[in-house]
This record gives structure tokens, C-alpha cells and sequence, in this order.
């Protein structure tokens, strides 16, 4: 068990983050910059001296300030891979990996070149980091962390200077070889896309505190609250009243959802993932659903991935105030298939289990 | 009206305003001043060494290569080679804690540190005679030990550390400075010691500014006059470094001085080159 207990007090921010998370397990830190990320590395790493709390992994305590321990860096075992900077420029590769290591030469040369092998470099031990791109310098800083055999490997935004390539590529290498190594991992990004690819759970970061934490899909499903909601890309978030159980009001138009807790008349929110949103043929001979509703397409735009599509629902309104009601994202060759770019008008589709209900 | 336009553009060069956009022909008047005034100062500059050359050059054997000339130049390398490696030893720590920490007193501290580079030698003279002469503030307590400084090589050793240590401390401060602090933290994360950290990552790769702040050291403290002939005095073998030899030769043998000259005017010339060769940004001083 991984367990966080970290208060820091800045001058313009405070930390106050508490998070109890499984070893031997890729554990991601996700927000936006500024939401206390690299400030709880640095607190694990020991760089940085919190206020208060205790940080321990399963039974070794690197941190209980209550108690006066606060290990030393070099005492921890951590191991860490960051963005920018990551190696030694003035040592070879294979010194890089070869610097937090103890022992006799001849072992640490072994122990080198296998490294170098478990990052797919064999041939790179000799070369300069500027002599390398930069996926092989973060692939060395990988292997120099693992070098110490680290308690806990921290990896603060390592990939996002890198293409798109070589990210995504470095992405599926990391997670084969945590699921290889059994290293527990602390791994932090604010994209979250990478975050929901790479984590086991993931905890959703905000104004230095743990919104939630749990595995990315029930977070994307069911993200706790709206400002959660809003961290994770959720695009429609309609303000709605609970009617009963499985019923809500949203804007001027009754909608079916699936059983929830909140009391009768209770003020919520619905949320709706964009791409949870099912686009049905006018003439389609399907049964007319009570979340099914006529609506127009107002305007679209595409990323060349993506297009996201704004509607505009006929009859009761979703959302009064907005010029639109509900937006839909699909990629681009579905977009094409259904030839929207000719047919305005569709039926839309919000299945019951799409409505997500979140207090306030 | 070219006149008035010379006028604007010396204006505008004085007060360094951006904003005021000139055409062309105007600019063009303001460059042959320049390009005028450049000429004669490197001309000022270039004139005197051509003189010593020209002098020197011809000289015989003799002259390069006498007891006395012999004995300044030994003394010289000697003393100037301790200096610098003294500023090494102890400027490193002082150099690395002014970049690295903040404390009390910074402020003064830096600055006591490079009072000397702008004191009169003759000042830094007196002033290690007052501390270490034989009625200074320490010399009792070092003749109790039979130690007598002022007038010995170690004196002039003193002298030359003193006055030219701080150029290595400015150097090695900036090379320490921009040394990623990240860097070190890695290091320590990675289980080594703070002082093996030193050594293996913070010192490697400040190492031009160490290596070009040690030159200019000893450059300095070869030159050294002054405060060396205050404190040390002027003893042919013993303290008679060159530019001593220099002072002495002319009344006694100008031709051992002029060679003399010409051995610093190249040694000098000869560390420039080497600071530009180490240091990317040539010659720093902090």
C-alpha cells in the first residue's frame, strides 16, 4: 500500500492531498499544471519538506513529520524520470545508468548492459545523451531509475515533449514492462488520454486535493462531481432537477436515466459524454424512446480526428440559455459514413445509462 | 539637414531609443564615426605592444636568458601556479555557496569577495601588512611560532591570492549557477552523497567556467605588482617576480626587462586564447 498524507502551505497555493493506493500498479496523478502534481513528487521524492503528513510505502515510512522521521533522497529509493533534463549531458549512456549503482565494476557492467537491453538500446551504451533523439533519452532515464531497483518509480510528464510516435510507442513499452517488473509506478500527465491508457487507477487532481481516484473508466463513466467532470472532457454538463428515482428534468424536457440515489426534486447535474451520444436516421423504423428527440445540426468542426458537432434539439429545450443543447463528438470516417456534411436534421438518442447524475 | 540627421541618430544611439525608426542615409554617418573611433582606440591598444616587439625582438641571447631573468621567471610560475591552485581550493566552496545558498550576509560577502579586483594594489599592500607584518594584527601571534611572512616567497604568494583569487571565485560562481539544480537532485535520488555529487556532477559541468576562472587567476596574479612589492618586497630570487624584474630592469638592464615584457605580453596573450577556447562566452566576469 501506497499511502500519501502531504500538506503543504505556499504562498499562493496549498496542498493538501491525501491518497491511499495500491503498490506494484501504474497509479496516475491527473489535473491541469498548476493543480499540485510535481509538488507531491517533489514531496515524495524529497525535495521538498511538507508542512505536515507521512508518506509510506507499504511498511518503510520516508516521511512522518508528527514523528520527525523525513528520509533523506538518497534514502528513499525512489526512482523518477521527468520531462525535461533527465540525464546526466556530460556522461555516456550507459555511465547515466550506470551512476546510482553500487558494487563492483564488473557487475554494474552487467547489470548495464542489461538495462540497456530492457529499454531496447544495447547498442546506445556508449553514445552522449545529445547524441541521442529524444525517446532514447528518456528510455536511458528510465532504465537509470530502474537501476536502483526503486521502491517507487516516479515519472513526472515524461513523454510530453516527445511526437506523437515515439509517445505513444514509449506509452505501450512502459506499461509492458510495469506489467513485466511488477514496479510500482507513480505516473503523472495532464493528458488524458495518456492518463486513461497507462493507468491501473488514477486520481483526479484539482487545487491541490484528490478529487477522486479510482480506475479511469469508472471515472470517466462516473466522474464524482461537475468539477471533476469538467477535468475529464465531459462536454455536456445540463443543469437538471431529480423528478423520481429514475427520472429528471432537464431544461423544459423530461429524460429517463438509470436508478439513482438523489432524493425527489434534488438539484443536480447531468452529465453526457459527447461520444456517448447516438445519432439515429430520421426515417429509421425504430420505436420512438422517451430520451429520443428531433434535432438539427447547428455547426461542426474537426481536429482531422474528431469532428465535434453542435445540435439543437426540437420541442422542450436541454439547455435554455446556450444556443445549442447538446455536443457530439465521433471521428471523422463516421462522420463521412452517416453524410452529415449533407443531412441536417436527425434523431437524437441519450440512452439512459448515457445520463450521468453528479451533485452540485 | 545631414547634419541634423547625424544629430538624431547620436541622440537616439545615447538614449538607446528603439522606437524612432531612421532612414537609411542617416544611419550610415553614424557608422563612420563609430568605425573612426573604434580605429583609433584599437590603434591606442596595438601601438605599445608593436613598440615592445619591435625592441624586443631583436635582443640577444643574453637578455632572454640571464640569472636574473631566469630566477623572476621561475619565481613568477612558481608563486602564480600556488595562487591559483589556493583560489581553487578555497574560492571553490565560497564559489559554489554564493551560487547555491542564501544566507545572511550574502550580500556582503559577495561583495567583500570582489573589493579586491577593484582595490589598488598598493592598498591590498598595505593592508597585508597590517595584517600579517611583524606589527600587524597577526604577526605577534606568528613569530610566537617563528613564522615570518612579509618579505618571502610565501608572501608573495599572499599577495598575488589575494589580489587575484576573486577572479576565480566570479568565474567558478556563474559556471556553479548554472549548473540545473535538477541535475543534483537527481543525483541525490539516485543514492549519492552530496559531496560525491559535487564532484561528479556540479564541478564537471561548470568545468569551463572553473577552468577559465583558474586562468585568469593565474594571468592575475602573474601580473601581480603592487601589493607584491609592499609585501614581499623586491628580492631577486626570492620575491623578485617578473613585473618586479621588469620595475628593477629599468634602471639596471632594460634589456632583461624588455624581454621580460614580451614573455608576459605572450603569456597573456596566450591565456585569453586558452579562456576562449574553454569558455563559450570568452572572457566573464561574472
Amino acid at each position: 500500500m501506497l499511502s500519501l498524507v502531504i500538506h503543504k502551505q505556499l504562498d499562493a497555493f496549498a496542498l493538501d492531498l491525501r491518497l491511499d493506493a495500491p503498490t506494484k500498479k501504474i497509479i496516475v496523478l491527473f489535473g491541469a499544471s498548476g493543480a499540485g502534481k510535481s509538488l507531491t513528487l517533489a514531496a515524495i521524492a524529497g525535495f521538498m519538506t511538507p508542512d505536515a503528513g507521512r508518506i509510506a510505502i507499504d511498511e518503510r515510512v520516508l516521511l512522518d513529520v508528527a514523528r520527525g522521521v523525513n528520509l533523506a533522497p538518497q534514502a528513499r529509493k525512489i526512482g523518477m524520470v521527468r520531462q525535461d533534463l533527465a540525464l546526466f549531458p556530460h556522461l555516456s549512456a550507459a555511465d547515466n545508468i550506470a551512476y546510482g549503482m553500487t558494487g563492483a565494476r564488473a557487475a554494474k557492467m552487467t547489470r548495464v548492459r542489461e538495462l540497456l537491453q530492457l529499454v531496447r538500446l544495447a547498442e546506445f551504451g556508449a553514445r552522449k545523451p545529445s547524441e541521442l533523439s529524444g525517446g532514447q533519452q528518456q528510455r536511458i532515464a528510465l532504465a537509470r531509475a530502474l537501476a536502483i531497483e526503486p521502491a517507487l518509480l516516479l515519472l513526472d510528464e515524461p513523454f510530453s515533449a516527445l511526437d506523437l510516435g515515439t509517445r505513444m510507442e514509449l506509452r505501450r513499452e512502459l506499461k509492458d514492462l510495469q506489467r513485466r517488473l511488477q514496479q510500482s509506478m507513480i505516473f503523472v500527465t495532464h493528458d488524458l488520454g495518456e492518463a486513461a491508457l497507462l493507468a491501473d487507477e488514477m486520481a483526479v487532481l484539482d487545487q491541490g486535493r484528490v478529487l477522486q481516484f479510482a480506475t479511469p473508466n469508472a471515472i470517466l463513466r462516473a466522474p464524482r462531481n461537475v468539477r471533476v467532470a469538467q477535468i475529464v472532457g465531459v462536454k455536456n454538463i445540463l443543469p437538471a432537477q431529480v423528478i423520481h428515482s429514475n427520472r429528471v428534468r432537464i431544461g423544459a424536457r423530461e429524460l429517463e436515466t438509470l436508478a439513482t440515489t438523489f432524493a425527489p426534486g434534488a438539484k443536480v447535474f447531468a452529465c453526457i459524454r459527447s461520444e456517448r451520444v447516438l445519432l439515429v436516421r430520421r426515417e429509421s423504423p425504430t420505436q420512438t424512446h422517451p430520451n429520443e428527440m428531433a434535432g438539427e445540426l447547428l455547426d461542426e468542426e474537426s481536429d482531422g480526428n474528431d469532428v465535434t458537432l453542435r445540435f439543437r434539439v426540437e420541442g422542450a429545450r436541454l439547455q435554455p440559455r446556450e444556443n445549442f443543447d447538446l455536443q457530439i463528438d465521433m471521428p471523422v470516417y463516421v462522420y463521412e459514413r452517416l453524410q452529415l456534411a449533407r443531412e441536417r436534421q436527425w434523431r437524437i438518442s441519450l440512452k439512459p445509462n448515457v445520463l450521468h447524475l453528479v451533485s452540485t | 539637414m545631414r547634419a541634423n540627421g547625424c544629430r538624431a541618430v547620436f541622440f537616439s544611439m545615447a538614449f538607446s531609443d528603439t522606437r524612432v525608426g531612421f532612414a537609411r542615409p542617416r544611419i550610415r554617418c553614424a557608422r563612420i564615426l563609430f568605425l573612426a573611433l573604434a580605429s583609433l582606440l584599437v590603434l591606442f591598444l596595438t601601438l605599445p605592444l608593436v613598440a615592445l616587439v619591435v625592441r624586443a625582438l631583436p635582443l640577444g641571447l643574453d637578455a632572454w636568458l640571464n640569472e636574473t631573468t631566469l630566477a623572476a621567471l621561475q619565481l613568477s610560475l612558481t608563486t602564480a601556479t600556488l595562487s591559483a591552485l589556493i583560489a581553487f581550493g578555497v574560492g571553490t566552496p565560497v564559489a559554489y555557496l554564493l551560487a547555491r545558498e542564501n544566507f545572511r550576509g550574502k550580500a556582503v560577502v559577495d561583495t567583500l569577495i570582489d573589493l579586491p579586483m577593484v582595490l589598488p594594489p598598493a592598498v591590498a599592500g598595505i593592508a597585508l601588512l597590517m595584517a600579517f607584518g611583524r606589527r600587524g594584527l597577526l604577526g605577534a601571534t606568528f613569530s610566537a611560532f617563528g613564522i615570518e611572512l612579509p618579505f618571502t616567497t610565501a608572501a608573495v604568494v599572499i599577495a598575488e591570492t589575494f589580489v587575484a583569487a576573486p577572479f576565480y571565485v566570479r568565474s567558478a560562481k556563474a559556471g556553479f549557477g548554472a549548473v540545473d539544480r535538477r541535475l543534483e537532485q537527481m543525483s541525490a535520488l539516485l543514492g549519492v552523497s552530496d559531496w560525491k555529487t559535487f564532484w561528479r556532477v556540479t564541478l564537471p559541468l561548470a568545468a569551463p567556467s572553473v577552468v577559465s576562472g583558474l586562468l585568469m587567476t593565474w594571468a592575475r596574479a602573474l601580473g601581480e605588482f603592487g601589493a607584491t612589492i609592499m609585501f614581499a618586497g623586491n628580492f631577486p630570487g626570492r620575491t623578485q617576480t617578473m613585473p618586479l624584474a621588469i620595475y628593477s630592469g629599468l634602471e639596471a638592464n632594460l634589456d632583461s626587462a624588455l624581454a621580460l615584457s614580451l614573455i608576459l605580453v605572450i603569456v597573456s596573450f596566450g591565456v585569453l586564447l586558452a579562456i576562449r577556447q574553454v569558455s563559450p562566452k570568452g572572457l566573464t566576469l561574472g
